[in-house]
């Protein structure tokens, strides 16, 4: 938005929009609930062919090494054309993982396919006695021989009854104090024999995540990532990029012109109480902008946006979910419907994003939880 | 979040810290009400190591240096209440010098021995600047100025920056504090500086023309003005926040340090991503534009965001105190006012959202 293009990124540009738009088909444009794995996987393979998929892993996993300016370029042109939200726990999460803890066969194994598109990968960390306090889960793995014996449950896992892979995290410890230091990260091959999967229905009417029962489920020890125990440190290790990669300003940018579209079709667009709360919401949105180039320019230069990171997950979700109030608020007498609206200016998705926004400030810690931390660590405030 | 800066910039910063060591509030508030309300050897001083030229060209003796280098300044000056007024003098000493020849009073600007300072506000609620009232009659070599500005930081100034509507399009005038036909009336601010309406009645005026990079010279001016204001403003929430994370690190009630209870926990990363917001819109917005080509929805969005959050951030500050917060010999306080003058000079938060939707395209 503050950027402007230089010659070759604004050819990268034009290259991204005209290909997506030739490429992104009209059923999978603006819509709001990420759509089941038979839609949307094909368009995660198409970009995948592309050499789009991974734009920020490096090339030799495959991805695009891209600058960041061609992220965010990308980002920028996904949002413009109202691209779906794609499953993102092989792309953000355990890949990067992988890459930093993993051993050269896990790599080999494992990275490939999350590129290619054709393994979906599901993250088990929550659990029903665990959630903020995620320290305190009780999913046991027993190691007997060259295997793990898993026993327990993992429940709000996104994605888990499409999924084929879940990275958890299992007590592998029970003794250990402090209760961190009894945590190993596990992959469970899904199609396992012990496991049962149940989707739960979200408030938006979607299946969006669903619980895990493990049952004396046999994992090699070969699926071990890093050493026994470590667990807490790996799955902490990387939460900055985590955070970061998932506060981009696609969504709030996206949830701006649906407002927009709204706000003209109902005509509060003229109502001046109402602009000045749009202008205000819009302006967060470049201000989410900054924050975001500027995290990612730190973390391109080495430094890690650490702990300041969960600044731009409490700044994003909010600012998510500011924008679908003033959905809800545009849409007047029609908030309530339960389809997208046609209106004069288009078709327009109103309870349905804003039922999705009241997860962000829920999911990859709390806003309390962000708080705390930012609290202790970074503002060093006394416990 | 750290910036990212080069040797030359740290080097800069550095001796901005060093500079308000010697400011802050105690000499903030030695300097209420007085007149001028600063110290001109200072000015001078800030002169002489090349701020108040730090826009200008090289060939116009100026350092040549661009937004990043007045941000890193100017947050400085927030966080030392810096009395002297660092960001008006340097934006007209570029503002002077914008044209193929420099305006004769450039070099004394520079140096620090004369005061220009902008003169744009009309009504003080988003003015559209380039609508101005005051008008400008009379031929190359004889131009007159009548009409009235409004909320002028015209404490020691020489000589003002002033906005006219004429036969072509809106154009920038220097008009010096002297002239015939100028006329000061000067209100109390709470901060402590005064705040002045400058009346012009045929005041002799010269034209300042525009940067050949912008389209017009009010424009380029009242956009550098609010981006100059807003860095301000970071470095006053900079420093409240700071004062009162100490504070809550001291100070016990119910047998425990309040820095643990977690509404006041929770209240103070309310402020701390406030101040992350305004830095990275700050600086990102400095690393991207060009002096005379700051992109006008980018500076109305910044003053808007700057002026509101400046505003809760210091308020918010002192509730975290309670009544000491509340009392004129805490230092706090300085920082609310001073937020609360640099937030309504140039249209505050309300005005800037309403010049927002009209530019940002939002109706459209
Ligand atoms: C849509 C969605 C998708 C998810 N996907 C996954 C997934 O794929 N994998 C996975 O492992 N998990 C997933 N989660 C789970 C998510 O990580 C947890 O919901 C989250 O950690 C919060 O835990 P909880 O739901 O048990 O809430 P609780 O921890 O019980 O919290 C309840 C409330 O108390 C607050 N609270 C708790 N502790 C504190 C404290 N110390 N101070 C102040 N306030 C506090 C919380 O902020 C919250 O408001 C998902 C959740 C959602 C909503």
């Amino acid at each position: 938005m503050f950027r402007r293009d230089t010659t070759a990124e604004s050819h990268f540009r034009i290259e991204v929009r005209t290909w997506l738009e030739a490429n992104l088909p009209l059923a999978l444009r603006g819509r709001t609930a990420r759509p089941p794995p038979a839609e949307l996987m094909p368009w995660y393979q198409a970009l995948s062919r592309k050499g789009w998929i991974a734009p920020h892993w490096p090339k030799h996993y495959g991805g695009m090494g891209a600058t960041l300016n061609e992220q965010i370029i990308i980002t920028e042109e996904l949002a413009r054309i109202g691209a779906p939200q794609l499953p993102a726990q092989g792309l953000n999460h355990i890949g990067p993982i992988l890459m930093k803890f993993g051993t050269e066969a896990q790599k080999a194994q494992h990275l490939p396919p999350i590129i290619a598109g054709t393994v979906i990968w599901a993250q088990g960390y929550s659990e029903p006695g665990a959630g903020s306090d995620l320290a305190s889960l009780s999913t046991r793995a027993t190691l007997e021989g060259d295997h793990f014996i898993v026993r327990g449950q993992k429940i709000w896992t996104t994605w888990g009854h499409h999924s084929d892979w879940m990275f958890a995290l299992v007590r592998t410890d029970p003794q250990a104090q402090p209760r961190q230091a009894g945590i190993s990260f596990l992959l469970v091959d899904l199609r396992s024999p012990g496991i049962r999967i149940r989707p739960i229905k979200t408030i938006a009417g979607d299946d969006e995540f669903s619980e895990v029962f493990f049952d004396d489920v046999i994992v090699p020890t070969e699926n071990l990532v890093g050493k026994l125990n470590d667990g807490w440190c790996i799955a902490n290790a990387l939460l900055g990029h985590e955070r970061l990669a998932s506060s981009n300003p696609q969504f709030p940018l996206m949830a701006l012109e649906r407002i927009k579209t709204m706000a003209r079709a109902s005509g509060v667009i003229a109502d001046p109480a109402f602009q000045d709360r749009l202008a205000a919401a819009s302006i967060n949105v470049t201000a989410l902008s900054a924050l975001f180039s500027h995290a990612v320019e730190l973390t391109n230069n080495n430094q890690s946006p650490g702990p300041e990171s969960s600044v731009i997950k409490i700044f994003a979700s909010e600012l998510l979910q500011t924008l679908n109030e003033l959905l809800v608020q545009a849409a007047g007498g029609h908030a309530s419907t339960q389809n997208p609206i046609t209106t004069n200016f288009g078709v327009v998705d109103v309870a349905a994003p804003f039922l999705q926004s009241r997860r962000v400030t829920i999911y990859g810690g709390s806003s309390e939880i962000q708080r705390n931390v930012l609290a202790r660590r970074v503002l060093n405030l006394p416990s | 979040m750290d910036l990212h800066l080069t040797s030359e910039q740290t080097l800069l910063r550095d001796s901005a810290v060093k500079f308000i060591q010697a400011a802050g509030p105690k000499v903030a508030r030695a300097f209420r009400e007085q007149d001028p309300s600063f110290a001109p050897e200072r000015l001078r001083w800030a002169g002489e190591v090349g701020w108040l030229g730090m826009l200008v060209p090289t060939s116009a003796d100026g350092l040549g240096l661009g937004l990043t280098e007045l941000a890193l300044l100017l947050e400085q000056a927030g966080r030392g209440l810096v009395c002297e007024p660092i960001g008006f003098a340097a934006i007209s000493a570029a503002a002077l010098a914008q044209g193929g020849t420099p305006h004769p009073v450039l070099e004394r600007v520079m140096t620090g021995r004369a005061l220009v300072v902008p003169a744009l506000e009309e009504s003080g609620y988003g003015d559209d600047p380039l609508s101005p009232r005051t008008q400008m009659v009379g031929e190359a070599g004889a131009l007159r100025l009548t009409g009235q500005k409004t909320f002028v930081c015209a404490d020691g100034a020489d000589g003002f920056l002033v906005s006219a509507s004429g036969p072509d399009e809106p154009a920038l005038y220097y008009v010096a504090r002297n002239a015939r036909g100028c006329s000061l009336t000067t209100t109390q601010t709470v901060e402590g500086r005064k705040l002045a309406t400058l009346g012009l009645a045929q005041a002799p005026a010269d034209l300042i023309p525009p940067h050949p990079s912008s389209r017009n010279a009010v424009e380029a001016l009242y956009n550098l003005a609010l981006m100059a204001l807003s860095c301000e403003l970071l470095g006053v929430m900079e420093r409240a926040q700071e004062i009162t994370l100490d504070y809550l690190r001291i100070r016990k009630q119910f047998g425990k340090l309040i820095g643990s209870f977690q509404a006041l926990q929770h209240q103070a990363v309310n402020i701390y991503v406030c101040v992350e917001a305004i830095r990275s819109l700050v600086f990102q917005i400095a690393a991207h534009n060009e002096v005379f080509d700051i992109d006008p929805a980018m500076a109305i969005a910044l003053k808007a965001k700057a002026s509101e959050d400046a505003l809760f951030v210091t308020e918010a500050c002192i509730q975290l105190h309670g009544a000491i917060g509340f009392t004129d010999e805490h230092d706090i306080g300085l920082y609310l006012k001073r937020a609360m003058l640099l937030s309504s000079l140039f249209g505050n938060a309300a005005a800037q959202r309403r010049r927002y939707v009209a530019l940002a395209n939002i109706t459209a």
